[in-house]
């Protein structure tokens, strides 16, 4: 059996998130005045209207008010809306991502009651997770193929003598941390004075005492979205704000659900390609060179259809990442390979997004490179991508690690 | 040299050139080391497009000869030849990529004032050209509806190309319409402009070069556009309601730009083809020196980044093609100094986009795979760009194999 279809509720998503891209965000992101500055602010008031329509609280299962949106769905979702405005499409994956984890998986029924019905509310709370930290690095690098010692957490926190939990450190480039309401912080707690670094997740309020939260550029983070740092001095937070009630539980927990990535950061990517591709698909049928459309000429014709091939394909990859995601039995059964298929999409897909930007921006000449025009903003988006995360050499050799069946330890 | 046996790395390219040529390079370099990268970030980070350019750059540069290094000699200029002027390029565009080409797109028109410009429109222009640092030059070719169709135009449609319309009215030219993307739009003194006078053939047949200066009553800079590359450098918008342009100012025949005879034969296309190349030479070697520097001084895990095959593949690559660049770049200079012109100037542009957007790139991933995000390295990705539209887009890498294939 091998099927493709989207279900009815998949292809209504896709249609209705694409008529809100064409209707509501691209009419707004690509005005001449936006594009032109160095810097985009987020747009506040789509975001609010993506809530409306439940794109903030997609993946959220239903149970819990949200649409319980798959990975592929998900990932169905972020590519439409990153044609539209990448940043929008980071914040919300984000924070749809997030709130299942969450809500769904992490929090106790306790702690459901109390973050919950606000969240569900405010159009405006997002969620943010704190791992990173300054100096942080977890790029393989010289330690491809041998072990290498985890970087220990340096964010402490402490019981103080009412049971609070207080909190010293820094965390940077946390996506979200702008937007959100609720952070979820990792940090070193030390309970059981061993050797061993106890790691464990504290619920952060963005209004806790102790808590600065300071923006970051997006450019140098190499993300998209909206990024920050986060500045702990005594920070408090009461003792239930602590992550499943088995202390330690739920960090094991956490690295299990995000280890495997989310092939929606492709499905951003992909949307940036798929943005570039369109503008270029129209301008190619209405510009007139050399006597005729240019679209009628073999050098652009070509050119279009090589970025159309590398949509496609990237899109292919994107979905099989997802869908093994979503069924953890289709590795099982054989029937898909059992390989990091989510780091082999993210590489294929940045590099040929990259490339097919840069076409789709030639096709416009000049104004490919022009500042109130959106294709360099399009190469430029591709960029972060292509350099986001590790890197893609540094993706190659987690992909060759588990060719070679390399454990780490 | 770059893997050069001993440490005299200068040893391997430069022992071919003459004293002449060895110190206008040494002069650039020191230019570029000393005034031109100390300001070249700065410039490329101011937001308003107006701004980004710096006349005290220019007027510095100028006075130690780079404005006017390609006048001939006997005008009053260095008349510096092909090769010198392929390694002052590379080298003042080691410094800023922007920065050089504004002093070289001086020397692309110099070229043509002294090749195709009677006695007395250079004592007109020629004259007050070498006399004032802030004198540059531009040409306006293309327009909002004509980019391609002047590079590659169609045999078959009239109406293809030069739309800037002039209509003779005694002694004067009446000039209407308007030119897009200018070099140098917003701040040069005199301009050559390919000019429709007569709309009813095809362009090579109806054009006409025309020397505009900057003060010509009816004509006004547009908008001054804002590049996401190469920010110094000012391309303008310029319009043309009723401005009036003297017939003395015509260059060569009325209808003859595009003829052998008359036209732009000399200035052009034959330096401007090695122009790019050498600038692009000048950027992949900026490129090489900061992912050298970086691969040589940031550690990752304990060790230096050079450690990383990974590293080194790349640096290998970037040097691979830089060096081939270079050679490419001489061997036309040196062919255009012995006037021996064939579709190499050409390739060696096409060429330099792939090359320069490669090494940029790779200089970008060395720096962003190491954690270190650099504005310095974006910015000379973005400078690359501009190679696409300029020297490698589909159509200029057809005009080549065209003059290959004939």
């Amino acid at each position: 059996m091998y099927n493709l279809h989207l279900s009815a509720e998949q292809l209504e998503f896709r249609d209705t998130v694409r008529d809100f891209v064409a209707q509501e965000i691209k009419p707004i992101a690509l005005k001449p005045e936006r594009l032109e500055p160095f810097e985009h602010p987020l747009l506040m008031e789509i975001l609010d209207k993506a809530s409306n329509l439940g794109l903030r609280t997609l993946a959220l299962s239903e149970e819990n008010g949200g649409a319980g949106a798959d990975s592929l769905t998900s990932c169905i979702v972020t590519e439409e809306l990153a044609v539209g405005d990448v940043d929008i499409a980071a914040v919300l994956a984000e924070t749809s991502t997030l709130s299942h984890i969450l809500f769904h998986r992490l929090m106790t029924p306790a702690q459901r009651n109390r973050f919950l019905p606000q969240f569900l509310k405010d159009d405006r709370y997002h969620l943010a997770f704190a791992g990173p930290e300054p100096g942080t690095d977890t790029r393989l690098g010289v330690n491809y193929h041998c072990a290498s010692t985890p970087s220990r957490i340096a964010t402490k926190a402490v019981r103080a003598g009412n049971g609070d939990w207080v909190i010293n450190g820094i965390k940077d480039c946390v996506l979200n941390a702008p937007v959100a309401k609720l952070f979820v912080v990792q940090v070193a707690t030390d309970l059981d004075r061993s050797d061993r670094q106890d790691t464990n997740l504290l619920l952060v309020p963005y209004d806790a005492p102790g808590l600065a939260v300071r923006e970051q550029n997006q450019a140098k983070l190499r993300c998209h979205g909206a990024g920050g740092e986060l500045i702990f001095g005594d920070c408090r937070v009461p003792a239930e704000n602590l992550l499943s009630a088995e202390v330690g539980s739920a960090a094991a927990l956490w690295n299990r659900a995000v280890e495997r990535g989310s092939p929606q950061e492709q499905a951003l990517n992909l949307g940036i390609g798929r943005a570039a591709y369109e503008a270029a698909l129209d301008y190619a049928q209405l510009r007139v060179q050399g006597g005729r459309r240019i679209i009628e000429h073999q050098a652009i014709g070509t050119k279009l259809a090589e970025i159309a091939i590398s949509l496609e394909v990237a899109r292919n990859a994107i979905w099989q990442a997802a869908y093994a995601s979503d069924h953890p039995d289709a590795v099982a059964d054989r029937s898909l390979p059992d390989l990091p298929l989510q780091i082999i999409a993210k590489v294929f897909t940045s590099e040929a997004v990259y490339r097919a930007a840069k076409d789709a921006a030639e096709v416009f000449g000049a104004m490919g490179v022009m500042r109130d025009m959106p294709l360099q903003k399009y190469v430029h988006d591709a960029l972060v991508c292509l350099h986001s995360g590790d890197g893609n050499s540094d993706a190659k050799l987690r992909i060759a690690e588990a060719l070679a069946g390399y454990r780490r330890p | 040299m770059v893997g050069g046996e001993t440490d005299n790395k200068d040893l391997m390219m430069d022992f071919s050139l003459n004293e002449e040529q060895r110190a206008w390079q040494m002069k650039a370099r020191k230019f570029a080391q000393e005034e031109i990268r100390p300001i070249s970030l700065q410039r490329d980070q101011i937001a308003d497009p107006r701004k980004t350019f710096d006349w005290e750059i220019i007027k510095k540069g100028s006075k130690l000869g780079f404005r006017t290094a390609a006048v001939p000699k006997e005008w009053g200029g260095y008349g510096i030849d092909f090769v010198t002027q392929a390694l002052v390029m590379a080298e003042l565009a080691k410094g800023d990529s922007a920065i050089s080409k504004t002093f070289s797109q001086c020397w692309k028109w110099s070229h043509l004032i002294a090749a195709v410009c009677t006695e007395e429109q250079k004592e007109r222009f020629l004259k007050p050209f070498l006399a004032d640092d802030t004198f540059v030059l531009g040409k306006g070719i293309t327009e909002p509806s004509a980019g391609s169709d002047n590079r590659l135009p169609p045999d078959d449609d009239p109406k293809a190309g030069v739309k800037l319309r002039a209509e003779r009215n005694g002694d004067e030219w009446i000039l209407n319409g308007e030119k897009a993307f200018i070099a140098n739009g917003s701040i040069a003194k005199l301009f050559f402009l390919d000019v429709r006078t007569n709309p009813h053939v095809r362009l090579r047949d109806g054009v006409t070069l025309f020397l505009v200066p900057s003060d010509t009553p009816g004509f006004r800079v547009g908008k001054v556009f804002n590049k996401n590359g190469w920010r110094f450098y000012q391309n303008a918008e310029m319009i043309f309601e009723n401005a009036r342009v003297p017939h003395a100012n015509i260059v060569g025949e009325v209808n003859g730009a595009y003829k052998k005879s008359t036209g732009d034969t000399s200035g052009g296309d034959i330096f401007g083809d090695l122009e790019l190349a050498a600038n692009a030479l000048g950027v992949c070697e900026a490129a090489c020196e900061q992912a050298l520097h970086l691969a040589r001084t940031k550690m990752q895990s304990g060790k230096l980044l050079k450690e990383q095959q990974v590293v080194q593949l790349k640096i290998d690559k970037m040097h691979m093609l830089t060096e081939a660049l270079r050679s490419f770049v001489l061997r036309v200079a040196c062919e255009h100094d012995q006037k021996m012109h064939s579709a190499n100037a050409g390739l060696a542009m096409n060429f330099s986009t792939d090359v320069i957007q490669d090494v940029t790139e790779l200089n970008m991933d060395i720096h962003d795979g190491a954690g270190c995000v650099d504005v310095g390295a974006d910015k000379l990705v973005r400078d690359s760009f501009i190679w696409t539209h300029l020297a490698g887009d589909s159509v200029q890498r057809m005009k080549v194999a065209r003059r290959i294939i004939k």
